[in-house]
């Protein structure tokens, strides 16, 4: 008798842990989702939380963003793993474009890139003419350079920068660092080791008290970091996309409203706006807010 | 009305322990009975199960999450079940994750009872099904602490549920993927007070069947 009143209370804790199985709550067996692919630099300034609730609750949608490098996100809507893109890497975004895999590509916003370094500036980059004669700057000088080294956007606008300073990004070099991790542990690394680092402006406003790091650069022009939204070719894959979905969260994000939000976004948090919006263009309100 | 962050935090902590419980639930209702087949029987092609069981326990999380994340993927072979970047993905992988360890503690556990028990039990002509109950009865002190063991592996395991979870807000967020998050953030503080959960929790959860155990023990 003695094993049977054993596995009494036993199967009541089954019962009751099965019961909470499958009553639990989940969000995943909404009716309309798709997913997002984005950078984490986008995630991580908090935009999208600011954006995404309005659009859920007007149109029922709800977004399942996936923060990964644009090389990784870019992989994913090549494979039909999203259903849109929102990636900063123009270069890589026509190769998709070209191959037909990304139906519609639009730009919608844009901010900038900084190098930022120690403020004694070893390497005398802030009297630099160009971004680029600021990589020469550094590498002359021998100072030490983080490298993302992660085939995100911005390791890819590293590469890029190298290249138009004449210099190969892939080469070794005294105190080079490749950290092959996000923006915000690069910085933080660039910050103990008072080297140079290519950062977004939001990343780097968000960590640079703690880190230590100024912004030496000027704006230029291969410094522009560009948003855009990569529709994708849905027969392509053995699985449908929602691209209803998807083009529907696209009209959102391109409407006046959200693109004035947009370029209010960050005020209250840094004190300053982080993205340009780029479909304002005939709006009064536009007004370029990065310096 | 609860101010958001905290609600936040409150939300993402019932989550993670529905997922890691609902886990362990699993792990443990295939890899008690494995276990137990295992540890009482004898067959040819044992050792080779028993040696994988063993490799199983010293698996890396990150390469389960890989393969759970590449299968899952709507590209990939099981994508019709549309499971990739939801609860259940990770509730999967965790099992995955905790299964070795279940089996491999209970196999252990079952191997610890010396022989007379079970001339015992056998000698006192008690039937089958009681036997089982009985062997459990026996190595309760083993299974808790393959329930400790696996308990504190899925719930302060980051990479892999992250990788097929996605660590999406409202949705997948749980307390290691949201501590992962914050720091790449530069959000120290809400990292520490989500860390500081967890840790708790862990605490709490390793007293809880600490306690279980001795007081099992004093029977």
């Amino acid at each position: 008798m003695l094993a049977r009143s054993r596995t009494l209370p036993k199967t009541a804790l089954i019962a009751f842990a099965l019961a909470a199985l499958i009553t639990s709550p989940s969000g995943a067996a909404d009716k309309r989702s798709m997913i997002l692919a984005t950078t984490t630099s986008v995630r991580d300034s908090g935009l999208l939380d600011t954006l995404l609730p309005e659009f859920t609750e007007a149109t029922g949608i709800r977004v399942r963003v996936i923060a990964v490098g644009t090389g990784a996100a870019l992989r994913m809507g090549r494979e039909g793993n999203a259903d849109l893109l929102l990636t900063h890497a123009p270069a890589s975004e026509k190769v998709l474009v070209d191959e037909g895999i990304v139906t519609r590509r639009t730009p919608f916003m844009e901010n900038f890139f900084v190098i930022a370094g120690p403020a004694k500036d070893p390497a005398k980059i802030s009297s630099a003419i160009s971004p680029e004669d600021a990589i020469r700057r550094i590498d002359a000088a021998g100072a030490g350079w983080v490298s993302r080294s992660d085939d995100s956007g911005t390791h890819k606008r590293e590469k890029a920068l190298f290249h138009a300073a004449g210099l190969d990004p892939e080469a070794d070099r005294d105190r080079l660092v490749r950290t092959g991790t996000g923006m915000g542990l690069s910085l933080q690394i660039a910050g103990e080791r008072r080297y140079y680092i290519l950062s977004d402006i939001g990343t780097f406003l968000a960590f640079h008290k703690r880190v230590g790091l100024e912004v030496l650069s000027k704006p230029g022009s291969s410094l522009r970091n560009i948003y855009s939204i990569l529709q994708l070719d849905s027969s392509r894959f053995e699985r449908p996309l929602h691209t209803s979905e998807a083009e529907e969260l696209e009209r959102f994000l391109l409407t006046k409203k959200t693109q004035r939000a947009i370029g209010a976004f960050g005020l209250d948090k840094f004190g300053r706006t982080l993205f340009t919006p780029l479909k304002l263009a005939d709006d009064a309100h536009a007004s370029p807010v990065s310096k | 009305m609860l101010d958001p962050e905290l609600q936040t935090l409150v939300e993402i902590t019932l989550r993670t322990l529905w997922v890691c419980g609902s886990a362990l639930l699993l792990a443990l209702l295939g890899g008690v009975p494995i276990g137990i087949l295992l540890g009482s029987s004898q067959f040819i092609s044992r050792g080779l199960l028993v040696s994988s069981v063993n490799a199983g326990m010293g698996a890396p999380p990150v390469v389960v999450g890989l393969i759970g994340s590449i299968l899952l993927a709507r590209s990939g072979p099981l994508g019709s079940w549309n499971l990739l970047y939801t609860p259940y993905a990770m509730i999967i992988t965790s099992t995955a994750i905790a299964l070795p360890l279940v089996i491999g503690l209970t196999l252990a556990a079952v191997g610890s009872l010396d022989d007379e028990w079970e001339l015992q039990v056998r000698t006192l002509g008690i039937p089958r099904h009681w036997r089982i109950w009985l062997l459990i009865r026996e190595i309760r002190m083993g299974l808790l602490a393959a329930v400790i063991a696996a308990l504190g592996g899925i719930l302060s395991e980051v990479g892999a549920v992250n990788m097929v979870g996605g660590n999406i807000a409202g949705e997948t967020r749980v307390l290691t993927t949201a501590i992962m998050m914050h720091t790449s953030m530069g959000e120290y503080e809400i990292a520490m007070s989500q860390a500081t959960v967890l840790f708790g929790n862990l605490l709490l959860l390793a007293g809880l069947l600490t306690w279980l155990q001795q007081s099992g023990r004093k029977r």
